[in-house]
């Protein structure tokens, strides 16, 4: 019951302050919600993990291998890596706006939004191609030091993640299309919040490897 | 639900704490305030996508401090690292 009706059906001295006081709580408890499903928390709370182990593991070659590290990272452009950063913050900025059209019905504006959000999302996909072809053509790959193959590893699996929260969103445009949210959004959300998932992860890496 | 006027504020804010990083790291030559003020940025960043893209300013209390705990923890352990 929310606040207002229970006004409502109260007259004014009627209403005891305990009364008034759990009503607040069951308002404020109701209105909590994890935007999608449980589960696909849980998944991202384990794929956080796993990159957790690889961030802290990259720190820590660093500080093993510190000289090599600076050298490395001077071969790496960090205009791709800023550009990538801004297209994946600005991809989660149309899956934030296609959530808010699911939320209000609006299924066309919220298909359009999620598609504009992967166009943006190619931008990603193509620099980094660009990036690990420039590597390649200097001669650099996975085996020439520990740095290379922390930055390979590491960005070739958040690369895959991109690549799996794409699908997961064109299986998700295709069913908004469907009209399989028209009551229950949560798979929306879930997909959605895997994708905000994958741009905090870049947003770690991003520094991580290209600023510090 | 969150605004539309607050998820465009908070992109605005992410790409200005974004440009504001790289310009740190081309401007601060001393590495203990570089990594210190990097990582501040990544949490104000992770702040952000927590509370207002994955919309967990509104979620139960759990979602919204692990996320946030993550976001706060790992850059403090890479601090951590980076300064020993």
């Amino acid at each position: 019951m929310s606040l207002e009706s229970t006004l409502m059906s109260h007259s004014p001295l009627s209403i005891s302050v305990p009364e008034l006081l759990e009503v607040k709580i069951i308002d404020k408890l109701a209105n909590k919600r994890l935007p999608g499903d449980l589960a696909m928390w849980f998944f991202i709370l384990a794929e956080l993990t796993v990159f957790a182990i690889f961030f802290i593991g990259f720190a820590i070659a660093e500080q093993l291998h510190s000289d090599m590290f600076i050298v490395s990272k001077a071969k790496l452009h960090p205009i791709a890596g800023l550009i990538n950063t801004i297209a994946l913050i600005t991809s989660s900025l149309f899956i934030a706006l296609s959530v808010r059209a699911i939320h209000l019905n609006q299924v066309k504006r919220s298909i359009n939004l999620l598609v504009i959000s992967q166009v943006i999302a190619c931008v990603y996909l193509v620099v980094k191609i660009w990036e690990y072809q420039f590597l390649f053509n200097i001669g650099i790959d996975i085996e020439t030091n520990t740095f290379f193959t922390l930055y390979f590893l590491i960005t070739f699996f958040h690369f895959m993640h991109v690549l799996l929260g794409m699908v997961i969103l064109l299986i998700i445009g295709i069913n908004a299309k469907k009209g399989a949210y028209q009551e229950d959004i949560s798979g929306f959300e879930s997909g959605a919040s895997y994708w905000h998932m994958v741009d905090m992860l870049w947003i770690i890496l991003f520094p991580l490897i290209y600023v510090i | 639900m969150i605004t539309l006027k607050q998820t465009i504020i908070s992109w605005l804010f992410l790409i200005i704490l974004t440009f504001s990083s790289v310009y740190i790291g081309q401007v601060i030559e001393t590495p203990e305030y570089l990594i210190a003020l990097v990582l501040l940025i990544v949490f104000l960043k992770g702040q952000q996508v927590t509370d207002v893209f994955m919309e967990l300013r509104t979620a139960p209390k759990m979602w919204r401090l692990l996320l946030l705990g993550y976001v706060f923890i790992i850059p403090a352990v890479i601090c951590v690292i980076y300064l020993l």
